[in-house]
């Protein structure tokens, strides 16, 4: 790293989670800046996505989404129409209505979701007009909850506004499960990017990452027990139980939101469902291996290496 | 309040004290509209981080429709605009006043030393106007804006949130009997962890984008967040204070800023109670809170949450039965809360200790219950604007590190 170039550190409790900035630069003040502005962002995007708060956008849709229809903003619904596109492509594998099982299941608490009665669960039950820019549930007792994409998307916008305030090099991480690289730290070694390790007991791995996003999802990163065996917290909307397809997947994306979104969907498939992007790569831990799938495109700018 | 006073008010409220904390009305309703009718068209001018905000809380607030949005910064107009539905952007508040002719009412959330034009240019076009607090960056600028206001046909709203926040509205009783009883001393605080700094990508725009830490218009500390606080110390003890000391200095952020980014200020009443007041941009604990010592208790008031400490020798009230409790190391406060008969017959006494919705949501509530539905404007332009001298003048003290006298009739804007 050059000598004069600085790094700074910024951090908030957001989400649920710590989130983690690391900027490079040669001017202090101006990656202060850039950073409080970015952090501001995902705590405004907490309050505005959290379905924990009474006060956020997406309590409000979950209030109000049936029988609606109801305004949305451009930005919410185009996250909206983003987790109906994974949800598609997935085979229903991610699927932002899953919320009240969470919640029965134990995995969330507290929140303002109403859960009495009946819970249907499926993204064919939210119905997006594009064109009116409304969003209204076909059922009653359809409740969302972002949890498995805001955190990429937070991200996704706060490097937008590091970006634009001419931040070049930067690692900002959510709970350190997602991550966006900028630039690269090391102008000079030639390892072209950011080293981020992907924890495995058996067989760690390092993920060299540069101006794109990874996010990793393993069932094992939080259980409850329930009737004497542990469950982990990634759930198959498909068939409500806990999810069995990989042991964890890790995805790398140019946006993190979807990477976020992708790696949740992984977990619970197993395997790459065919209308999964190609530009959209993947490493699934499965049984005692490990499965890559980086397009031939994009297989010489991602490297990843066993630990030593 | 003096004890002449509050024998006074007590004979008044005492009896109807108890019945009230047992059944505490309900969290303001948000406005409706009539089912024939559509909802109020409005514009948002300035949609940096606070008018971002009204456009959240509009967007919740099914009686308002957010149709054009102003700022003059391109990025922040796009990051705006697609906060809303299908609000039209404009550069310039004139452009908007010019071609949105079916606006009714604007939000003004530009910085507070460009708020004077706009104010007047929209009332002047018919609009009715909630601007956000401090009114101004200088005497004179606040008072043409409260003239403006008084002389206006349409309505004029300003945001001091703590007026139209239900706890504050609530605790204000308490504070007003026989709960807290003689005034003893009062605190307040704005701690947080942010340098005020911004990001310009272009460097000619630097010193309009960091208009904050511009001497040449910044009110510091004391007038851009201290505002909203006095004026819950001069609404709770129904007078203002009458001298202020400040002092403050850089202690964080030695980037060549001349304004302070930690401030402290003591504020006299004319009967002698204090306020000392401390804010800083350099340390967030504790957050932004106010808080009253009174000879029975103090209530400590936090934006979104309240409490009660009472004093051992304090008699013990029948609602307190039925009171939430939160412990503060050797302290229990009683939690404050608009709704809590309803919550405890729920049982969701201890999931509710706070405030539902941003205090925001309820200023801005309240403002379009005036205009829709015809009631009286709960924040008002004299409030503000006294409100808003006080900041100034405390920033004053800040600055020059002399005491200053607060002239009530320049409070009084005569």
């Amino acid at each position: 790293m050059n000598a004069r170039r600085r790094l700074i550190r910024l951090a908030t409790f957001s989400m649920g989670t710590r989130f983690e900035f690391v900027l490079v630069g040669d001017d202090e003040v101006r990656l202060r800046a850039a950073g409080e502005q970015a952090i501001i962002e995902v705590e405004d995007l907490h309050a505005r996505l959290s379905c924990f708060s009474r006060a956020s956008i997406v309590s409000h849709l979950n209030r109000h989404g049936f029988p609606g229809p109801v305004a949305v903003d451009r930005e919410t619904f185009d996250l909206l129409a983003l987790a109906r596109d994974v949800w598609c492509d997935s085979d229903g594998a991610f699927d932002i209505t899953i919320a009240p099982l969470m919640h029965t299941l134990g995995f969330r608490k507290g929140g303002s979701l109403q859960l009495d009665g009946v819970h249907p669960i499926g993204m064919n039950l939210i119905e997006l007009d594009d064109a009116a820019c409304t969003m209204r549930f076909t059922q009653p007792g359809v409740a969302m909850d972002l949890g498995a994409i805001a955190k990429g998307y937070a991200l996704d916008r706060a490097a937008e506004i590091l970006r634009e305030a001419g931040i070049d090099c930067a690692l900002l991480h959510g709970g350190t499960s997602t991550v966006v690289a900028i630039g690269c730290p090391f102008e000079s070694s030639g390892n072209g990017g950011w080293r981020v390790r992907v924890h495995d007991d058996v067989e760690p791995r390092d993920v060299i990452l540069c101006d794109e996003a990874m996010s990793v999802s393993a069932p094992r990163g939080r259980v409850i027990e329930r009737d004497g065996a542990a469950i982990g917290h990634v759930v198959d909307p498909r068939t409500k139980d806990a999810a069995v397809g990989a042991i964890c997947a890790a995805v790398i994306s140019s946006s993190a939101a979807v990477a976020d979104a992708w790696s949740t969907a992984l977990v619970v498939t197993g395997a790459r469902p065919g209308a999964m992007p190609e530009s959209i790569r993947s490493v699934m831990r499965i049984g005692t291996g490990w499965v890559e799938h980086f397009s031939d495109e994009h297989r010489a700018g991602t490297r990843m290496e066993a630990v030593a | 309040m003096s004890g002449m006073d509050r024998r006074s008010f007590l004979t008044t409220t005492a009896g109807t004290l108890a019945a009230f904390a047992l059944s505490p009305e309900a969290l303001p309703a948000a406005v409706r509209l009539g089912a024939s009718a559509s909802a109020l068209p409005v514009a948002v001018i300035g949609v940096g981080r606070q008018g971002r905000l009204h456009l959240a809380e509009l967007q919740r607030l099914s009686a308002a429709r957010i149709v054009a949005i102003c700022d003059n910064d391109s990025r922040r107009l796009s990051a705006g605009a697609r906060r809303t539905q299908d609000a039209q952007t404009y550069e310039s508040h004139t452009e908007m006043l010019e071609k949105a002719r079916d606006v009714q009412a604007v939000f003004i959330a530009t910085p507070t030393h460009t708020h004077r034009q706009i104010v007047q240019d929209c009332l002047a076009a018919g609009k009715h106007v909630y601007c956000e607090t401090p009114l101004a960056h200088t005497i004179d600028d606040a008072a043409a804006i409260m003239r403006a206001a008084r002389n206006a046909k349409s309505l004029f709203a300003c945001g001091l949130e703590g007026r139209t926040n239900p706890i504050y509205q609530l605790a204000r009783t308490f504070f007003r009997s026989d709960s807290v009883r003689d005034l003893i001393a009062m605190r307040g605080q704005s701690h947080q962890k942010n340098s005020w700094r911004v990001p310009s990508a272009d460097p000619a725009r630097d010193r309009e984008t960091n208009w904050k830490l511009d001497d040449a218009v910044s009110i510091g500390l004391p007038g851009e967040v201290g505002t909203q606080q006095f004026d819950v110390f001069s609404w709770y003890t129904d007078r203002d204070p009458v001298a202020v000391r400040g002092s403050g200095a850089v202690r964080l952020y030695d980037d060549g800023r001349t304004i302070a980014d930690t401030v402290h200020c003591d504020l006299v009443w004319e009967d002698g109670a204090r306020l000392q007041y401390m804010a800083t941009l350099g340390n967030s604990f504790e957050g932004r809170n106010e808080i009253f010592h009174g000879s029975n208790a103090a209530i400590k008031l936090a934006w979104n949450a309240g409490w009660m400490f009472k004093e051992a020798d304090a008699p013990t009230q029948g609602w307190e039965v039925y009171a939430n409790r939160q412990q503060f190391h050797n302290d229990e406060g009683i939690t404050l809360i608009a709704d809590a008969t309803q919550l405890a017959a729920q049982g969701k006494l201890q999931e509710g200790v706070g405030l539902p919705d941003p205090p925001l949501y309820y200023c801005i509530n309240s403002f379009l219950k005036s205009v829709i539905e015809s009631q009286p404007i709960v924040t008002t332009a004299e409030m503000g604007y006294r409100a808003t001298v006080i900041g100034i003048l405390s920033h004053q003290a800040v600055v020059s590190g002399h005491e200053i006298k607060i002239d009530p009739q320049v409070l009084r804007g005569s």
